[in-house]
């Protein structure tokens, strides 16, 4: 059955990217949009977050392929830094895009 | 009441927490008291040797930050890259204070070469305005909303110590009491923003 043409169509929810849609990925995903690279610790400071849940959504964004992980030591200390991979930045703006349509969309 | 996100306020919000560690706050403070000493020194010394022993305290004080971001900051608060769009406006603002700093040494020869025949008033007059005109570009292309606040206090330095040292209430054109209260300021602010961040953010044994 075909909708009539005055309802609205809420199909496009669907279509949204569940990898970014998380508050939290989403937050990650903004602050590393507007720099080239963070650290760890400049992450952590920024989002509020624990270690643990970091690196849980970091590396969920690193399995989407959003983000570049680079572990390496200083002195004896490890250390990571983060960066949003040019597919991470695409899917940034494409879900910016959808996000900002879908709501759009929406009847008041 | 939720604030609207924007990209670009995150960028500034970053920016900032990036670099507001009170320490450059500091520097200003340590250049000031260049006014505030460089008088005196002046008497033994002349103009030019009294303003001239003033270059290896700099470059202690500027060493001494140095230290203090990399072994404190540093692992307190994390370090960022900054995008194309920052690095440009920084890059501008070097090149503008490159050009003001320019500006500011051919005018200084200006008014020493014609000291005699100029009203006194000039050079707080000009001193100020540069000070101003330099605060408030770094405002500006810093996002650091109180260097328009130093520059305002730069500024009016000049003209209150004039007043002072003319209404017979300071020595040396009123320049140590006004510069000295600036650059107590300047140093104050500094430091209480680096030792607020140093309480607020111990280093973390744990990185995963």
């Amino acid at each position: 059955m075909s909708p009539k043409s005055n309802e609205p169509d809420l199909s496009s929810l669907a279509g949204i990217d569940q990898v970014i849609h998380s508050p939290v990925r989403l937050m990650l995903l903004s602050y590393l949009y507007v720099v080239e690279r963070a650290d760890y610790v400049f992450l952590k400071n920024m989002s509020e977050l624990s270690w643990g849940n970091l690196a849980t959504h970091l590396n969920k964004l690193e399995q989407s392929g959003y983000v570049e992980i680079e572990k390496s030591f200083k002195g004896k200390k490890p250390h990571s830094s983060v960066n949003l991979t040019p597919q991470g930045r695409q899917a940034f703006r494409a879900y910016k895009k959808r996000m900002q349509q879908v709501l759009d969309d929406l009847p008041d | 009441m939720s604030t609207p996100i924007s990209l670009r306020q995150t960028e500034r919000k970053v920016f900032r927490a990036a670099t507001n560690d009170g320490l450059t706050d500091v520097y200003l403070g340590c250049f000031f008291l260049m006014f505030v000493i460089a008088p005196y020194l002046s008497e033994y010394l002349g103009d030019f040797w009294s303003a001239a022993v003033f270059l290896p305290f700099f470059g202690l004080v500027w060493l001494l930050i140095r230290l203090a971001r990399s072994n404190l900051i540093r692992p307190r608060l994390g370090g960022a890259e900054f995008g194309p769009a920052r690095k440009a406006r920084l890059r501008s603002f070097t090149t503008i204070m490159l050009v003001l700093n320019l500006l500011a040494f051919a005018l200084g020869i200006f008014v020493f070469l014609n000291f005699a025949e100029m009203p006194l008033s000039t050079y707080p007059i000009v001193l100020g305005a540069m000070l101003l005109a330099g605060f408030s570009l770094g405002g500006y292309f810093m996002d650091w909303p109180r260097l328009y606040l130093y520059g305002l206090l730069t500024a009016t330095a000049p003209l209150i110590g004039e007043y002072l040292w003319n209404e017979g209430l300071a020595s040396h054109h009123g320049y140590p009491i006004a510069f000295g209260t600036v650059s107590a300021i300047m140093i104050l602010t500094g430091l209480s923003i680096f030792i607020r961040l140093l309480r607020q953010y111990p280093i973390s044994r744990e990185e995963v």
